[in-house]
């Protein structure tokens, strides 16, 4: 399936600000699931954008306005082609989980994090599921991914980043960025490797995931998470509309939690920001299936 | 060339040691000069000098009378007071501790003891026993700190800094004297004129250039526009615009704050006291006070700009993520 | 040769580097026992002010703020210089270019290269990634030369054989240097006739070495003549005064991250005249505030978008990023196998026997051995949080019981290293105190390591700590020029050499081989 994605962010200030300098992660990754197309940054103040691959795959966009501006707007553009992610067609036991080369190269993806930091609750939860599953590995993820999605109410706006699994799944709300920390952590906490997405997904509506009736949504960024299944690969879910990921989701990079992919950061001197207006837009368009294969034949 | 910051740092570090020197001298002053005075005479003399040091707003909000104890205590020590001499010292340390690798070890050292000395002892106590004590302390202390700063620094650019505030503080300072003395000219008697020359500590030389001259006029004359006497706001402009020069001339370029300066100092070479007194003089030197202020800062604009982006830096994000499609 | 001075020194156990297990004075310390020899207690305490007054007119106090507000210390030199012979420096010396050499190679591998070392099954995967000084920020960020340690300070001791161990490595901001030169400016002072009778190999072309190291690893683009700063966090660090005379004797300036800016990808100072171009940072701040857009957000002394100049090929940060891995102490148990796999050459230097303890095992073993153990925690350095097995109480041995079964990646175990002893005026007379050396090596156009370092002493009888923080003080370290062979590239002496060759012997023979540059000012080596 084809989009072309407009994601933009307009920052304005209090008053003048200064030397404000940024990363952007906007950019959709390639792999075995989607193939970018084309991808471009603007910034008004207009900037010089030096890219750059990060430690986790994902491309850094670089930039920074030295000269005194009362707003700032990044607008990335990207067309992007997504293809169904190939089937799980192993059923791995939980033992293999514990096989010394698998637990080596997934190591950083075993740990606790920032905003994947799981206490008693998190780990019996993830536990309990375990014990009364038995010895699939991808029932298990299935379970922790339908358990996260259950533990916790859609509430736009109700989490800020910086709260902890245990306290999200205390409250019970939470957006969709809480929902992946909460079955990263969940999974975690049971030796499964697994990691943080952030990414765009085409629908009517955050919350369930319905497919539109249009060819264009206006959106937000999404987030979900990727588990490591032992002699298939990373098996990828949303658990905040509950489904496997698929064409409709565009990945923009993974890591650890929130922390190691978000969409932009920087700081500026000068006041604090006064307004912010963030968003995405995402048009379907006609598929160009032939130009995808072709893209494809080449990288083989 | 030098780092802004450094430039910064070296022009308040000469115009808080003028400050300092200045506030006390005018303390020293007024104290002894109202030793014998009526009450309202006094009132009127601590308001003046409040003027002066452009400290009367602040004062007022401390609710406090103006009077010898309240006033002295809020220039040289209270810690509501930006401005106080105490305050003025601490910051020009401050300062000298930032461009410590640029400046002479025995200016630092100076100025640190300075420091030290004034921290060891009770200010409150000695002010209310014996001022004259630690007038005399500080004005002997400020002009050591000179003294080491003319005899030891080089003349590069860090120098020119320095003198520039130092120059510029000064200039303003004595507009602000003349203006409010001048104002109350009808019931100023010339004992008065005589503090406002003993507390730029001008009489001496006054008297050896006017032969005894009890002249209101003459004294105007000499503290604004003697070009021989160190205090005179002609002399320290003239010398902040030698300086100037020599910074500009690295740009190829006659700069801003130059041409400022410039200006004002023209004005006052070519003028004739008795014009200026024809007209209205106070609100004259009000005028040239403000001027000099423009040309401070345009100093700043010139030479620290850069450093003026110093402020604090803030996280712009992060964006929202994952809030509901609309 | 036990008077005078020397009455009643005690040799105990310990390797002794100036007396034999005999008694008898080894070789090279000859001349300077007889020259001290000649000294009555009165000459020595002269000297002690001579020593104290060169300091004093150096400005070599460093002024403690805080506390009492402006409290002028100097920093405690013993009078007794360490000498070390030049055949056994030549040793020294090929070992540490050796190691310094294989952890920028590893360093390079882990950051820009294919990380072979992990695919090769040398340096565990999890063991790199665990380790805190490993930054995801500097992966794919490239140091020209592969420099990535331009200064690094190698910690050695000497066992009770007398064998040099390494001790631990410091590739992110060594300091100390300032003292090396320094002391050797006070003590061409206080003891200039001991040097007559030695040829000591300078240590004054520190400021410039170091400068062509930092031009070196200058990006390309830079051209012929780079511009070199010293990043410094600020006159309240307790390094200040090193950085400051860093920059002195560099002849470059000293800024702070807010007299730095980007734009464009490039990083210009602000200066009275503009902004100006910098090519390389020499920084003194940690890794955590450089930058922060990449790390710490709330830095206030770094230089926002850094990072991303530094990526862009516009700039050079030196020591680069993310060093701290490779000084790690868990790594430490790794590095013979890794100089091994870069250099394809045994280790030169020994290591000290290290214990780690994810291995439960391993473990079990060192928690039953604590009292003989010496404990450190991973990523700290200068002594701190330490814990001395046989100088602890048990008390304290169960507390770190508590923290290792907790935390066993943060911590390593070693072996006790009797630390070689060396004769230390105490009071009027000498006695025996424990010694180790933090030789300075810079990575440039090649590796290079400055004669000597800083011999760091433990004042307190029978400790082992020598860390400045810890009540340690500091020695002169005199390392001889070769007797035969003189004319090594970078060997000061060379000159010296051939103007004996050249003038009247009788008068160049009276010439002091060192002249060592006006010091300033020190500072407690930071830990």
């Amino acid at each position: 399936m084809r989009f072309d994605i407009r994601y933009r962010t307009t920052f304005t200030y209090d008053g003048l600000v200064r030397e404000s300098q940024n990363e952007l992660r906007a950019c959709p990754a390639t792999d075995d699931r989607q193939q970018l197309i084309g991808y471009r940054v603007m910034t008004n103040p207009s900037s010089r954008v030096s890219s750059s691959v990060d430690y986790w795959g994902t491309r850094v966009d670089a930039f920074g306005i030295r000269a005194p501006h009362l707003s700032l707007e990044v607008v990335a553009e990207a067309a992007v082609e997504t293809r169904q992610a190939p089937m799980v067609t192993t059923a791995p036991r939980l033992d293999a989980l514990t096989d010394e080369a698998f637990v080596d190269s997934h190591w950083e993806y075993l740990q606790p994090s920032a905003h994947t930091h799981w206490g008693e609750a998190v780990s019996a939860a993830a536990s309990r599921q375990r014990d009364y599953l038995g010895t699939d590995v991808v029932s298990l993820v299935l379970a922790l991914h339908r358990l996260a999605g259950a533990s916790i109410t859609y509430t736009p706006g109700s989490t800020y980043i910086g709260v902890d699994v245990e306290a999200v799944l205390d409250e019970g709300e939470g957006v969709c960025q809480d929902f992946a920390h909460l079955a990263v952590a969940l999974c975690r906490s049971v030796e499964i490797p697994a990691r943080y997405v952030s990414g765009y997904f085409f629908a009517a509506d955050d919350a369930t995931g319905v497919d539109a009736d249009t060819d264009m949504v206006d959106v937000q960024t999404h987030a979900w998470f990727e588990a490591a299944i032992p002699g298939f690969g990373w098996l990828a879910l949303d658990p905040t509309n509950q489904r496997e990921v698929g064409l409709r989701h565009v990945k923009i990079g993974h890591g650890r939690d929130y922390d190691d992919v978000p969409p932009l950061r920087g700081t500026v001197a000068g006041t604090a920001v006064h307004a912010l207006d963030a968003s995405v837009e995402i048009r379907r368009v006609g598929s160009i299936g032939p130009h995808w294969q072709i893209a494809q034949q080449q990288q083989q | 060339m030098m780092l802004s910051r450094h430039a910064e740092s070296l022009f308040w570090l000469g115009r808080y040691l003028e400050r300092a020197e200045y506030s006390t001298r005018m303390l020293d002053v007024t104290y002894h000069s109202l030793l014998e005075s009526a009450a309202w005479e006094s009132e009127r003399a601590w308001r003046d000098l409040l003027q002066v040091l452009r400290s009367e707003s602040g004062f007022d909000k401390t609710g406090s009378p103006a009077t010898s104890e309240h006033v002295n205590r809020f220039v040289m020590i209270d810690r509501a007071n930006s401005d106080s001499v105490s305050a003025c010292i601490e910051r020009a340390r401050e300062n000298a501790r930032s461009v410590r690798e640029l400046i002479p070890t025995e200016l630092w050292q100076s100025l640190n003891s300075f420091y030290l000395a004034l921290n060891q002892r009770d200010l409150a106590v000695d002010l209310a026993e014996q001022p004259y004590d630690l007038y005399e302390m500080v004005k002997q202390r400020c002009q050591t700190v000179s003294g080491v700063l003319s005899d030891t620094m080089a003349r590069d650019d860090g120098w020119r800094f320095v003198t520039i505030g130092r120059h510029l503080e000064r200039a303003q300072v004595m507009c602000r004297l003349l203006a409010i003395r001048y104002q109350n000219l009808g019931d100023v008697s010339f004992h008065q004129w005589l503090a406002a020359l003993k507390s730029a500590s001008a009489a001496e030389a006054f008297r050896k250039a006017y032969r005894g001259s009890q002249d209101p006029a003459e004294v105007i004359e000499f503290l604004l526009l003697s070009p021989v006497f160190p205090r005179s706001v002609f002399f320290s402009l003239r010398h902040a615009e030698a300086e100037l020069d020599i910074l500009g001339a690295q740009f190829g370029r006659v700069t801003r704050p130059q041409r400022l300066l410039g200006r004002i100092r023209a004005g006052l070479e070519f003028a004739e006291i008795e014009e200026l007194l024809h007209d209205d003089l106070r609100l004259h030197l009000v005028e040239v006070e403000s001027d000099i202020r423009w040309v401070a800062e345009s100093v700043a604009l010139e030479y620290f700009r850069n450093s003026h982006e110093f402020a604090p830096f803030v996280p712009t994000g992060p964006a929202p993520v994952g809030t509901k499609g609309r | 040769m036990t008077e005078g001075l020397f009455a009643g020194y005690d040799h105990d156990a310990f390797f002794d580097e100036v007396f034999t297990r005999d008694g008898e004075i080894r070789p090279h310390y000859r001349a300077l026992v007889a020259r001290l020899g000649l000294f009555s207690a009165d000459e020595l305490s002269r000297r002690e002010r001579l020593r104290d007054a060169a300091f004093r007119t150096q400005g070599i106090t460093f002024t403690v703020y805080g506390e009492g507000e402006g409290v002028e210390r100097t920093f405690p030199m013993d009078l007794i210089p360490r000498i070390i012979p030049a055949d056994e420096w030549a040793e020294v010396e090929r070992g540490l270019v050796q190691r310094v050499d294989a952890l920028n190679r590893f360093l390079d591998d882990l950051y820009v290269g294919e990380q072979a070392i992990i695919h090769d099954g040398i340096v565990p995967k999890w063991m790199v990634l665990s380790s805190d000084g490993f930054e995801r920020e500097a992966t794919g960020l490239s140091v020209p030369h592969s420099s990535r340690c331009v200064v690094a300070g190698i910690d050695l001791v000497r066992d009770v054989d007398g064998v040099y161990r390494v001790l631990e490595d410091n590739l992110r901001n060594p300091s100390g240097i300032s003292y090396v030169l320094e002391n050797r400016a006070a003590m061409t002072r206080v003891l200039s006739l001991a040097f007559k009778d030695h040829r000591v190999r300078s240590v004054d072309h520190y400021g410039a070495m170091l400068l062509g190291a930092l031009q070196h690893v200058a990006p390309p683009a830079a051209g012929d003549d780079p511009t070199v700063v010293v990043l410094t966090p600020g006159v309240y660090n307790s390094a200040y005064f090193e950085h400051a005379f860093l920059a002195r004797q560099m002849g470059v300036e000293l800024v702070e991250g807010r007299d730095l800016v980007v734009d464009d990808h490039i990083v210009s100072m602000r200066t009275t005249h503009g902004l100006r171009r910098v090519d390389v940072i020499y920084r003194r701040i940690d890794d955590a505030f450089l930058d922060p857009v990449v790390f710490r957000p709330d830095s206030q002394l770094g230089v926002p978008g850094l990072m991303a100049a530094a990526r862009a090929g516009n700039v050079t940060i030196a020591n680069a990023a993310g060093n701290g891995v490779a000084d790690d102490k868990a790594i430490y148990a790794f590095v013979p196998d890794i100089i091994r796999y870069y250099t394809g050459e045994e280790p030169i230097l020994e290591s000290v026997p290290t214990y780690l303890l994810d291995d439960p095992d391993h473990r079990a073993e060192v928690l039953d051995r604590l009292g003989d153990l010496v404990v450190k925690p991973v990523a700290e350095s200068g002594g701190y949080g330490m814990l001395i097995g046989p100088a602890a109480t048990e008390a304290e041995i169960d507390e770190f019981r508590g923290k290792l079964e907790a935390d066993p990646r943060g911590y390593i175990a070693q072996e006790v290293v009797s630390l070689s002893r060396h004769p230390t005026l105490i009071d009027d007379h000498l006695e025996g105190r424990h010694i180790d050396l933090r030789p300075f090596v810079i990575s440039g156009e090649k590796i290079e390591v400055v004669p000597g370092g800083l011999t760091r002493v433990a004042l307190r009888r029978g400790s082992l700590v020598v860390n400045s923080s810890q009540g340690g003080g500091s020695k002169d370290t005199w390392v001889l020029a070769p007797e035969r062979d003189p004319r090594r590239p970078g060997d000061r002496s060379e000159g010296a050499d051939r103007e004996r060759v050249e003038g009247d012997p009788r008068e160049t023979a009276q010439l002091p081989v060192v002249r060592a540059d006006d010091a300033d000012a020190g500072e407690e080596p930071s830990p």
